[in-house]
């Protein structure tokens, strides 16, 4: 099984078959769905922007299972939105990627690679995990997504090799995106 | 006509189509994130695709909510 035997409905609803993209390094991370929440959106876009060329295409699904709050930032919310969120990587509907109802492709990212914790050297990991234990404890069990900006990287044959919580900044992904695009 | 340029769920594009309501504003919506025309549009007129955009004659422009630029472009009190 590989992530190519998925599909998923895009932002303008139409059914895409990730098999479209085999031969590509993907990254598939779960994104806000609620415009605000930039600063990984940014992240991310620069990624794209400087591996696409070499074969990098990030994948966003929006959901809005996770009360659209980004703890621990102090940042000022900016009073618009950006289309699309600012990005022009391939963006996915919205919906779940946690629990009974996530999408196929989430459960078998999730069943595939553990939750290992967060990185607890990233200043959001701290709130993170109160906010967690206070409001959602539920969500700290077993390997499910946590919270926004959970990312997986996939490798030219479609296999899932590397997990990254939230916690996790694009930017610091780059070593291992070069690897599998080498 | 009033133009609003507008995606789905976001806040300030949902109170821009509020107030114009309870102001008793007659405007077209324009979902730049469905509609490639409207997003060109929408570049054209702010230079970014940055939404909730309100206007009437496509050059002046109010981005965000902000009342008081709103009542000054649409003439209300």
């Amino acid at each position: 099984m590989s992530v190519y035997d998925f599909t998923a409905k895009t932002i303008r609803g139409e059914e895409k078959s990730l098999g479209e993209y085999k031969g590509k390094v993907l990254l598939v991370v779960n994104t806000a769905s609620k415009c605000g929440f930039t600063p990984q959106y940014e992240e991310l876009q620069a990624l794209y922007l400087k591996y696409k060329e070499q074969g990098l295409v990030i994948l966003g699904f929006p959901s809005n299972q996770f009360a659209e709050q980004e703890p621990g930032t102090n940042e000022e919310v900016q009073q618009f939105c950006k289309v699309n969120f600012g990005v022009t990587f391939p963006l996915f509907a919205k919906g779940d990627v946690r629990g009974d109802t996530a999408q196929p492709l989430f459960k078998y990212l999730t069943e595939k690679l553990a939750f290992k914790g967060f990185d607890e050297s990233h200043p959001v990991a701290k709130p993170l995990q109160e906010a967690l234990q206070s409001k959602f404890p539920a969500y700290l069990e077993g390997d499910s997504i946590k919270w926004n900006f959970t990312k997986f990287l996939v490798n030219r044959e479609g296999e899932a090799v590397g997990r990254y919580e939230p916690t996790t900044l694009p930017s610091q992904m780059a070593g291992d995106i070069e690897r599998l695009l080498s | 006509m009033v133009k609003v340029y507008s995606i789905p769920d976001c806040p300030w594009c949902h109170k821009v189509k509020k107030y114009l309501q309870a102001r008793g504003v007659a405007y077209q919506e324009f979902n730049v994130e469905e509609d490639d025309a409207a997003r060109d549009e929408l570049y054209k007129i702010a230079g970014d695709l940055t939404v909730p955009v309100t206007t009437i004659d496509g050059i002046n422009y109010v981005l965000s909510f902000d009342k008081a630029k709103l009542d000054a472009l649409l003439g209300l009190a």
